[in-house]
């Protein structure tokens, strides 16, 4: 009772905001008298997005875009989290690697996309390596500064109970002690990487909702092009509430 | 069951010779934290560190302690000198120092799961040590939800519990009320009775120190040496009140007094403490 009453006041603003967008594109619609395949009715869009859910096409687009960023997203943490647990615990390391990191961080996960065509041809590894770059630094950098942020006092605490070596302070203390700083890079890197699945997915792909909005303007079908934009809209907020359950779990700081 | 004081390993004496801590600090003069100090502390014995802030008598804690290297000298427990923080060298720290991911009794449980001790075995443990500080019923309970009070029980378990030689104790009664800090004296005392380890307790209260200790250590001013090695004879429970109480407190008050008079005048106080 009381978290179905939960749920749904967390699931009202989104209904407002849903309402809100489609009266205003309806609006739009009306005021301009666009063509068509310049901007497709809401109404023609939930038609599309209903037969597509229907046929399935659009769950084959959605798995294979959630495919690459999971995998990608995943490569990220395995790479980025040692890494920052490292940088944030030696100060000589992160003075080292910092700079690299600072140096490579501005640079948009698009500017990658011609090397990565080049380097790994128009397969998945290049897409994979195209999120891999937009997830990579909300990972490192808040896993960096979670393990500064541990309390040192835990730290000798866990040195006077028993953890005598650097391998078990990290196991025993460091890491959960960052835990909670970490699942927000997780999940803030997630939203990168789930937005830069487009990117990705404009070159040369077969399957996607990158592909999908790609195709659609190709063919002239805005409306595939706008049913492709609500999935990942509406994906993304799925997405965001699964990783905040995750992080309520992990928050017992506050 | 056997008898948990049987199960004991028993307490060391601690030996101080010589000691000094001098830190250096790149763009500053080094300061002297610590002048070279010797004591001796037997076995079972508690020892109250008193004095003026920055006396360093943290320093000489936390040198006990493992956390720093002394500059020279040596401090030995038991023998064997110590070198880096040990699980056989217990502490309790001011802020209680408990994990916030762990509910009460794996806190209760931490040392004893790096000791090799299996779960079930760790928990029926560390519930015995949470029964012996009053908190059995909160054992599943998470570490936010206690007040002050309860986590420094529980940080006083943990410690005891994993059976140290000596327990090293940094002001931990320093941040909590009046009250619960009388009720955690008498509690810490029961538990010191019942398993008669060598305890070095920093307090800034001299009322503390008479009130818990065999023995009051006064330090200086910094930089910190023994300014008062003050032996405490009365017996268990002391009354605050009574006559012998006062003087030894007296006895003590005078010297700190010079201390912080001392340290009040290098602090460019000037004038209003006499001397």
């Amino acid at each position: 009772m009381k978290s179905s009453a939960k749920t749904a006041a967390s699931v009202l603003p989104y209904l407002w905001a849903a309402i809100f967008i489609v009266f205003v594109w309806q609006m739009a619609v009306v005021f301009t008298q666009a063509h068509v395949a310049l901007l497709p009715p809401p109404l023609l869009t939930a038609k599309t997005f209903a037969e597509m859910v229907i046929n399935g096409q659009l769950f084959v687009h959605a798995g294979a875009s959630l495919g690459r960023v999971v995998s990608a997203w995943l490569l990220s943490a395995a790479i980025a989290i040692p890494l920052g647990l490292a940088m944030g615990r030696w100060r000589r390391f992160e003075h080292l690697v910092d700079p690299v990191v600072e140096l490579f961080r501005p640079i948009s996960p698009l500017a990658w996309i011609p090397l990565a065509i080049l380097w790994f041809g128009i397969g998945e590894t290049g897409k994979i390596f195209i999120i891999f770059i937009a997830t990579f630094f909300p990972i490192l950098l808040n896993t960096v500064s979670g393990v500064k942020g541990v309390d040192p006092v835990l730290i000798r605490a866990g040195q006077v109970l028993g953890c005598d070596n650097d391998r078990a302070l990290f196991r025993k203390v460091i890491l959960p002690a960052a835990m909670p700083t970490i699942v927000v890079g997780l999940r803030i890197s997630f939203g990168t990487g789930w937005a830069a699945i487009i990117a990705a997915e404009l070159v040369a792909a077969q399957v996607g909702l990158g592909y999908l909005i790609a195709d659609g303007m190709e063919v002239l079908r805005s409306d595939l092009v706008l049913v492709g934009m609500v999935a990942i809209g509406i994906l993304g907020v799925l997405i965001d509430a699964v990783f905040r359950t995750i992080n309520d779990r992990f928050s017992w700081g506050t | 069951m056997p008898d948990k004081t049987t199960q004991n390993r028993g307490t060391k004496g601690i030996s101080i010779s010589e000691l000094a801590v001098t830190f250096q600090s790149e763009d500053s003069e080094p300061v002297e934290a610590l002048r070279p100090t010797s004591l001796e502390f037997e076995p079972g014995e508690f020892i109250a560190l008193v004095g003026p802030s920055g006396c360093g008598k943290s320093t000489l804690l936390n040198v006990l302690a493992g956390f720093i290297k002394p500059s020279s000298g040596q401090a030995l427990v038991g023998g064997e000198t110590i070198t880096k923080p040990d699980i056989d060298h217990g502490m309790v720290f001011q802020d209680y120092a408990l994990f916030p991911w762990l509910n009460v009794i794996d806190n209760v449980a931490f040392g004893l799961e790096r000791q090799g001790m299996g779960l079930e075995e760790r928990h029926a443990k560390a519930l015995e040590y949470l029964d012996m500080v009053g908190l059995k019923e909160f054992a599943d309970k998470r570490v936010t939800e206690l007040s002050g009070g309860m986590k420094q029980r529980v940080a006083i378990a943990r410690v005891f519990a994993t059976d140290p030689s000596i327990i090293l104790m940094d002001e931990p009664f320093g941040a909590l009320d009046a009250l619960t800090r009388r009720f955690l004296q008498h509690q810490l005392l029961e538990i010191w009775q019942r398993n008669r380890k060598t305890v070095v307790f920093v307090t800034h209260s001299v009322q503390e120190a008479v009130y818990l200790a065999s023995r009051v250590i006064v330090m200086t001013a910094r930089p910190g040496r023994v300014k008062l090695d003050q032996k405490i004879d009365l017996p268990h429970p002391r009354d605050f009140s009574s006559e012998e109480f006062r003087r030894l407190e007296k006895v003590i008050y005078d010297q700190l007094d010079e201390e912080l008079a001392k340290s009040f005048k290098l602090e460019g106080g000037g004038g209003t403490f006499h001397d």
